[in-house]
């Protein structure tokens, strides 16, 4: 199969079959001999000082193995951005389910009984359930030992502040008296559940000699690996992490799930042990997306050029960092927009609350920047009397642009974005009709969202083997948590030695056996994976050449690679030798098994100090590779009860090169659905620190009958540059603009203006009550 | 895990086993009990499955127009039963706004009601019908009203030893078309409010009404007097926005995750509205 056979091509996903018939083993599937099965205790306070435990009735209970609490374990704290976290609570719980002792028992059943015997005194201390109670004068501090854990960043911090941030460029101040309009207002976003199919679970076990393996749900084998040798103060060789297959992550699974307490107890009691969690408890103790506050202010000339942007964030990090200063990086990196704004300045705060933390999350912190940007950009359209479409195109970044900072941009195709999706949904046309209320009270109309996002982040390795039957083995640290990517990786490293797809395997991510890899998120592993798959085929390529060259007794400049695993001399394709006799003779008669690898750091170059200031903010140096898009969406507000629903979505993006056109669609739609969950029914809601709706009957997300019945993945392909096969990523970008094309249809529709997510009936319906009751 | 499971394939034997075992409840189809189960909130009862119980199942109509189902006959049985008229069509509307396809294939009329979440689809129904309930325990039959039997937020008026084995719709004036209206978050959820209006006109008047509210309490809410008040009425705006003032003083939302209680009184007379407008449309 030649390369344009196999890249691009709707193949369907090496494990679809699998999966579909229930054969796919997850890791809650698995057994081990002498297995026993975990259980944790979470706290029922949302800030309390743990004054002692009483364990022994629990221990005393047949069948339990090991009842561990904070005071057994290594007193080690870890965390990606902050060590803030332990694998139970040490001294002290910060929210309502914070894991404080585990167990583990011969069965879940008497594992569950052992957690009721557990008793805990606590001294309770005042809860903040809000970043504004967290931040008012004399609030207990969250993380009293703040100052002295270790963090990969310059951080600034106050309080229960964990991050300051700043990221300004030009003079915003001294704009806003050359523009003749500002809009300025303030955009709340939610707490967003990851909802994976696949609830977190974990096996560890320790071996003979002390080594700890953890076969678990995960990202990223390599954090997982990290995490866990940090938390145990273990050398990282000294554990092992394995990923069966995942059944979903959205970010939720970069950082741990339960693979500590699995651990902590595996050694505890040194048997196996798996934990699994319940629904309820992975919704009350894993991760949320950020709710944000956003105030921000636009001030543009009459014809509609932006001149000035500033802006103020605040969002909830919950109990502990995570990923949070990151995330708050992310949000003041993207709150320009994909638009040519000169002066800028950029604020932000994360704020520790005493409820569950927040982490990364499809698009994370984009996606809440965006709902402020975006929709503020129509308030500005509407005022300005510009179409909205026409606003964004006078503004849009264009081919050699920067980006803040100094990032190059690449293939900027914003305006082609929003051109074909003008052109799709028959935008003209459809926004100069009157959206007159019908008989059942019902108004429609469309609105739009221009995206923006990176693809390219941190580092990658690959090792792809010949084998000596002439097909080839791919070990990659990339999980596939169920996007796809290990078809795409497939697909890339047979089209580079033109082999069909079933001379390639894939070997499972497990940091035994595979390269590093940082993670499958930030839409980075088609992209990053494919820089490494064309080095380490190239590298395969040579050495075949090398052997071809020798038999045929010619240099190796005169060899060419044909379909179906063969090399010829040029133009003699009939004496070809095939990928078997050359890995044959490498393997058992000259120079050894051929094995190629690449490694590969994304580098997007220092923040230039000319050209943006940045302060209390993560590096930005290994993240880049712009990706664009635009969505269209039609929307009908039915008017009685204030309740949204999108009839037809328009969602273009320029994806490089779409590897395999189903996988791609694939992903416009899925996040296409979670941006529709987002914009109008996701919240997670808490009462006094109490979460009151971890269930799927009360936290609903949208099933497919929710979707828009009509929907239009439009795949633009403008091969990258910068990359060997011209891809970016797109895992995603189609879940940014959802809520704020929404928003802003509503407001075309019904002339309200919400600024709030989710945008419930009830949210809407109070607005069309105030709209009409100021109704001459 | 359950003490014990029982699978008995009549109704003498169902309710031998109510009367004599202690801590026992009936199984439907387990769409209500087996998640309830699942939290492991109580002690797992024993269990008698109604399932291999033939005579529970099936739409039968009687001679008079009324129309009795059996307990079991599941959501999407009903939802696709033909044999409702004028008015009682609502039933089978209902039926089918229940959750998703999985869900109706499993779940039962009786479990439904017997579960008594004022959320549900069928309570507002029955209430708005006036349909009656027979419930048998090992001593005899007993028919109640709707009204009487729910009693509270997941409470109803089945004794321990009884169980619920039909359920009876009665004929509606001939002329009557019955609207079912739910506002709901997404497909599938339970409803915020629902209203199910039974109504009759006449020379361009009002002849006939039944109201129900769901979700508006902890049982469903009905309220004669708003009846009264449109029935005679032409249905004009005041009409209307009386009726529901009557209806909304009857009901008692509590605020929740699907929405205030100040929201559900603001649906409740637009709901009323668009019920009355579809049901005077011509089908
Ligand atoms: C995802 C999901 C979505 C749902 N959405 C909706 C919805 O939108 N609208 C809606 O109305 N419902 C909804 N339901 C509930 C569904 O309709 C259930 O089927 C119903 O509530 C219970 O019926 P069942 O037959 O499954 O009863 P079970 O769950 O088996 O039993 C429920 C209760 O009734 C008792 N019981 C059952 N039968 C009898 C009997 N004959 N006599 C005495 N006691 C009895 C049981 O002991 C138990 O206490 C939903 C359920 C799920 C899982």
């Amino acid at each position: 199969m030649s390369e344009a056979m196999t890249l691009g091509t709707s193949l369907p996903r090496l494990e679809a079959a699998a999966k579909a018939a229930g054969a796919a083993r997850y890791t809650a599937d698995m057994e081990l001999p002498g297995m026993l099965h975990g259980a944790v205790l979470g706290s029922p306070h949302a800030h309390a000082r743990i004054a002692s435990y009483d364990v022994s009735a629990a221990r005393a209970l047949p069948g339990v193995k090991a009842v561990v609490t904070g005071a057994d374990i290594p007193q080690r704290r870890f965390g990606l951005t902050v060590a803030d976290e332990s694998a139970l609570a040490i001294g002290k719980v910060r929210y309502i389910g914070d894991p404080v002792a585990a167990v583990a028992a011969v069965d879940t059943e008497i594992a569950a009984r052992a957690l009721e015997l557990i008793k805990v005194a606590y001294e309770e201390l005042p809860a903040m359930v809000t970043p504004e109670q967290a931040m008012a004068d004399g609030a207990p501090l969250i993380h009293e030992g703040y100052a002295g854990y270790p963090k990969i960043f310059d951080c600034i911090s106050s309080g229960n502040i964990m991050s300051l941030a700043r990221i300004s460029a030009g003079d915003a101040e001294a704009a806003w008296s050359q523009c003749d309009l500002i809009v300025e207002d303030v955009y709340e976003t939610q707490a967003q559940y990851h909802a994976y199919m696949e609830p977190v679970a974990a096996i560890a076990e320790v071996d003979a000699v002390g080594r700890m393996t953890i076969w678990s749900t995960t990202q990223s084998v390599f954090r997982t690996q990290a995490c866990v040798s940090e938390a145990l103060g273990l050398p990282r060789g000294k554990v092992r992490a394995i990923s069966p297959y995942v059944g979903g992550g959205f970010g939720g699974k970069s950082e741990p799930g339960v693979q500590l307490v699995a651990a902590v107890l595996a050694r505890a009691c040194g048997r196996p042990v798996k934990v699994v969690l319940r629904r309820e408890d992975d919704i009350m103790t894993m991760r949320s997306r950020h709710p944000a506050k956003i105030r921000l202010k636009t001030g543009a000339r009459r014809d509609g050029t932006i001149l000035a942007r500033t802006g103020d964030v605040i969002m909830d990090g919950g109990a502990y960092a995570d990923d949070s200063p990151a995330a708050m990086t992310i949000v003041l990196h993207f709150l320009r927009g994909p638009y040519r704004i000169p002066n800028v300045a950029f604020d932000g705060r994360v704020v520790y609350t005493n409820k569950l933390r927040a982490g990364a999350f499809r698009a994370v912190g984009n996606a809440q920047a965006t709902f402020a940007c975006e929709s503020q950009l129509d308030e500005l359209a509407a005022r300005l009397s510009i179409d909205p479409i026409d606003l964004r195109l006078k503004n849009a970044i264009q081919q050699g642009d920067r980006w803040l900072g100094g990032h190059a941009v690449g293939s900027a195709s914003l305006a082609e974005c929003l051109t074909k999706v003008r052109v799709a949904s028959d935008w003209d046309t459809r926004r100069a009709a009157d959206q007159k209320a019908t008989t059942t009270g019902k108004r429609r109309a469309l609105g739009v969202s221009s995206i923006v996002y990176t693809c390219a982040y941190l580092s990658t390795s690959a090792v792809v083997r010949l084998l000596e039957d002439g097909t080839v083995s791919v070990a990659t640290g990339a999980v596939d948590i169920g996007q796809g990517s290990d078809t795409a990786i497939a697909q890339m490293c047979a089209a580079a030695l033109q082999l069909p797809i079933a001379s390639v395997t894939l070997v499972r991510p497990d940091t035994d056996a595979t390269p590093y890899n940082s993670g499958t998120n930030a839409s980075r592993v088609t992209y990053m994976l494919g820089q490494v798959i064309a080095q380490a085929a190239d590298q395969v390529r040579t050495q075949i050449f090398r052997h071809a060259a020798d038999l045929f007794e010619c240099a190796e400049e005169d060899i060419e690679l044909l379909p179906g695993g063969r090399v010829a001399i040029k133009g003699v394709s009939e004496r070809a030798l095939t990928f078997a006799e050359i890995s044959r003779r490498a393997h058992f008669q000259v120079g050894g098994p051929i094995i190629g690898q690449g490694s590969y750091v994304f580098d997007a170059g220092k923040n230039d100090p000319k050209l943006a200031i940045a302060k209390g903010t993560i590096s930005l140096e290994h993240i880049g590779t712009y990706v664009f898009g635009a969505q269209v969406v039609d929307v009908e507000v039915d008017e009685i009860t204030g309740k949204v629903e999108v009839l037809e979505a328009w969602s273009a993006h320029d994806v490089g090169r779409a590897v395999n056109r189903q996988a791609v669609e694939g992903q416009i739609e899925g996040a296409f659905a979670q941006g529709l969950g987002y914009a109008l029914m996701e919240e997670l809601v808490w009462d006094d620190g109490q979460l009151i709706n971890p269930s799927f009957m009360d936290y609903k997300i949208p099933g497919t009958l929710d979707m828009p019945p009509k929907f239009h993945p439009i795949i633009i392909e403008n091969p990258e540059p910068t990359h060997p096969f011209g891809v970016k990523g797109i895992g995603e970008p189609p879940v940014i603009g959802v809520a704020p094309a929404i928003a802003n249809a509503i407001e075309q529709a019904s002339g309200v203006r919400i600024r709030r997510l989710p945008l419930t009936g009830e949210r809407v319906l109070r607005a069309l009550v105030t709209r009409d009751s100021r109704a001459p | 895990m359950s003490a014990a499971f029982h699978e008995p394939t009549t109704i003498a034997e169902a309710v031998a086993i109510l009367a004599t075992e202690p801590d026992v409840c009936c199984l439907a189809g387990g769409q209500s009990l087996v998640a309830a189960l699942n939290t492991r909130s109580f002690a797992a009862p024993t269990l008698v499955s109604l399932q291999r119980i033939e005579e529970l199942r099936g739409l039968r109509r009687g001679a008079d127009g009324s129309v009795t189902v059996g307990a079991m006959t599941t959501h999407r049985d009903v939802a696709r039963a033909d044999c409702f008229q004028a008015g009682q069509e609502i039933v089978p509307q209902a039926a089918a706004h229940i959750a998703h396809p999985a869900v109706r294939t499993m779940g039962t009329i009786g479990g439904s009601i017997c579960h008594a979440d004022p959320a549900a689809d069928y309570p507002g129904v029955l209430a708005a019908c006036g349909a009656t309930v027979t419930l048998v325990n090992a001593r005899g039959q007993r028919e109640l009203a709707a009204s009487d039997f729910f009693v509270d937020f997941l409470t109803t008026a089945v004794e321990p030893d009884e169980m619920v084995t039909a359920i009876t719709f009665p004929p509606m004036p001939e002329g009557t078309r019955g609207i079912y209206e739910k506002f709901c978050r997404s497909e599938g959820d339970f409803a915020t409010v629902s209203v199910a209006l039974i109504l009759g006109m006449h020379d361009g008047r009002c002849a006939f009404a039944r109201v129900a509210l769901g979700g508006c309490g902890p049982t469903p809410v009905r309220a004669p007097e708003a009846e009264t008040r449109l029935i005679g009425s032409r249905l004009d705006d005041d009409d209307i926005s009386s009726a529901s003032n009557l209806l909304c003083s009857r009901a008692a939302p509590q605020s929740d995750v699907r929405g205030s209680a100040e929201y559900r009184l603001m649906l409740v007379p637009r709901l009323l509205v668009r019920a009355l407008d579809r049901a005077r449309r011509r089908p």
